[in-house]
């Protein structure tokens, strides 16, 4: 589904990912980890197009994302959190979720249905969908934002620190949100801090020091490894 | 729900009759105003002008009331305008001025609705609207005088040669954005102003004169309006066919602004980044909005031009620009009614101001001001759009 073959990225002359090599294949839960300044949002960037690879090839689907760009991503089947959220803050939470679903489908009568089942996947947001994205709270704009990605129904999210500064209890609700929608057949690459919880739900893992990537393997094995403990747990 | 607006759910017969009130009283206070000669007047209708908006920051359910009222009765609301609007120069009469103010406050909504698309819905700061303006004036009169071809033709044209021109323009500012994109349409714009200034074609800083008025189904522009007995000044000609243009760029403007063209605009307006991880091609967008921007700027210029009968280059100054401008951000950025009251507001105030003759500038620019204390996001701030399961 996602791959990066031998990718070098830099801003200006400053290296951030060197020799990165990942895959997330179809049905996966895949768990990029990494202190801060190792590189993950910059991998993100990168498979996503929006920061382009100096070396090696990003492939979304068989496509080369730096021909294709990112905003054909989305037609594609890919879902994106970016960190931060990035929500149109001016605009409507229902604003927001149609922007999500046209990039996708663009199918006008459809878009009730699938509002409904975000509605019922994130209960949270159900009484919020004519107040303006600006003015939820840190955890109902995480919510938002992964209902955004996930309301064309994607065949891959790639989710950027989602649980950057959600209360411990939110970090909870959002993992097991994100392990439902796996469940049900998405494919995630979710890139996370909170190593312990981003490997309890991941089938595999890959942990990212300085640019690099330092550790890969399956989940449970990394939450065992030196590197993981000496770098979080 | 206990707001205010979801308790007003009237009746049909009471929500007609308060709609026609509440337009009457609209055009009742646009009359007085209009009509207002001494400077005690124009101060008082602009202090209960100002009361009024007052009232509306401070009692925000006032304008959903309103908005909800319009929205019940809508065949009403549309038919009490379109009796308004038709009637006016009735109401007018022999007043060649008032009515000249109106067709220029016209031109300047359909400027400021152009211009809205870009800096309301997909916040570009476009400084080069009256070059468009200027190009729809120029190829609509270049075309009249020296070929002989009719209004209704040059019109289409001049629409399509200023979309080509907003395409321009809209090239180098895909890669560009804020600052920088605003020098860019600066640029275009002195460039055209120019341009227009030095050409020999375009009559340089003399313009082009002997504009000839349009003709409909043999009734001649320049000619008064005869009609069930009441005699029309030949200015309300073109009071009408601005009033049309104003419908047109009133219904492409909503057309898009619910359409997915509004909300790629407003996305990228707030992020462009987040804008393409939705798919939105914002390059594509943005030149867009320079082209429909254009396109309605062309019209505004054409209409102009055959009304004046004269245009010169220093109709379509950098200034200009300036001026429409200052009506989108003071009626209020992708509300397409507050854009509109913006667009009369800055037309008719200044001519309104000329009691005060050497302090009417400084009046002027105080008002302004004074308005956007009371309402800091605009006479009437953008309104939220209603989908699927909130209808």
């Amino acid at each position: 589904m996602l791959e990066l073959a031998d990718v070098d990225t830099a801003y200006g002359a400053a290296p951030m990912l060197r020799n990165v090599t990942l895959n997330v294949r179809a049905g996966e839960l895949v768990c990029l980890l990494g202190p801060n300044g190792a590189g993950k949002t910059t991998t993100f960037m990168t498979a996503c197009g929006v920061v382009r690879a100096q070396r090696g090839k990003v492939r979304v689907m068989g496509n080369d994302v730096a021909a294709l760009g990112t905003e054909k991503l989305a037609a594609l089947g890919v879902g994106l959190v970016p960190e931060g959220r990035r929500l149109f803050p001016g605009l409507t939470v229902i604003e927001n979720l149609r922007l999500g679903y046209d990039a996708v489908s663009n199918r006008g009568p459809k878009f009730d249905l699938q509002l409904d089942k975000m509605s019922n996947l994130f209960p949270r947001i159900r009484e919020r969908l004519r107040q303006t994205a600006g003015t939820l709270s840190g955890g109902e704009q995480a919510m938002v934002a992964l209902a955004r990605a996930l309301i064309g129904e994607p065949k891959l999210v790639i989710m950027d620190e989602p649980s950057l500064g959600l209360s411990p209890k939110l970090i909870g609700e959002y993992f097991e949100i994100t392990q439902e929608i796996h469940r049900r057949g998405t494919t995630v690459l979710l890139i996370e801090q909170n190593a312990e919880m981003g490997l309890r739900i991941a089938d595999r893992g890959y942990i990212l020091v300085k640019g690099r990537v330092a550790q890969e393997g399956p989940a449970r094995e990394l939450l065992s490894s030196k590197t993981a403990k000496s770098l979080y747990l | 729900m206990n707001h205010p607006a979801s308790r007003v759910v009237p009746r049909a017969a009471a929500a007609a009759a308060t709609t026609i009130l509440l337009q009457i009283s609209g055009a009742a206070f646009v009359y007085a105003i209009l009509s207002a000669e001494e400077g005690w007047q124009v101060v008082a209708l602009l202090g209960l002008l100002g009361f009024g908006f007052y009232l509306l920051e401070r009692l925000p359910w006032i304008n959903d009331v309103v908005v909800a009222l319009l929205a019940r009765v809508p065949v009403v609301t549309t038919a009490t305008a379109a009796v308004i609007v038709l009637g006016f120069p009735f109401l007018v009469g022999s007043n060649t001025y008032i009515l000249h103010l109106l067709i220029v406050a016209q031109l300047y909504a359909v400027l400021a609705l152009a211009l809205n698309f870009q800096l309301g819905s997909a916040n570009i700061p476009n400084f080069a609207t009256g070059a468009s303006y200027g190009i729809g004036a120029y190829v609509s009169a270049l075309l009249a005088v020296n070929f002989n071809v009719s209004f209704w033709l040059t019109l289409p044209v001049a629409a399509l040669a200023a979309t080509l021109f907003g395409f321009v323009i809209g090239i180098p500012c895909m890669r560009t954005r804020d600052t920088y994109l605003a020098l860019v349409t600066i640029a275009f714009a002195v460039v055209v102003h120019q341009l227009l200034n030095n050409f020999e074609w375009t009559g340089g800083p003399n313009g082009l004169v002997g504009i000839p008025a349009p003709t409909l189904f043999g009734h001649s522009f320049a000619d008064p309006i005869e009609v069930f007995g009441w005699t029309l000044p030949s200015q309300a000609n073109f009071y009408y066919l601005a009033a049309a243009v104003v419908i047109i760029a009133v219904i492409t403007a909503r057309r898009l602004h619910e359409s997915h063209i509004g909300l790629a605009w407003n996305a990228l307006r707030a992020d462009e980044m987040a804008a393409k991880a939705q798919g939105i091609n914002v390059a594509w967008y943005k030149v867009l909005a320079f082209a429909v921007d254009a396109f309605l700027a062309a019209f505004a210029g054409t209409i102009y031009a055959f009304y004046v009968s004269y245009i010169s280059p220093d109709n379509f100054t950098f200034l200009v620009s300036v001026t429409i401008m200052t009506m989108v951000i003071v009626g209020g950025m992708d509300n397409i009614f507050g854009v509109i009251v913006g667009a009369f507001l800055l037309t008719i105030l200044p001519e309104k101001l000329r009691a005060f003759s050497d302090y009417r500038l400084l009046i002027f620019g105080v008002i302004v001001i004074g308005f956007l204390m009371i309402r800091p996001e605009g006479l009437f701030p953008q309104r939220l759009r209603h989908y699927g399961v909130e209808r």
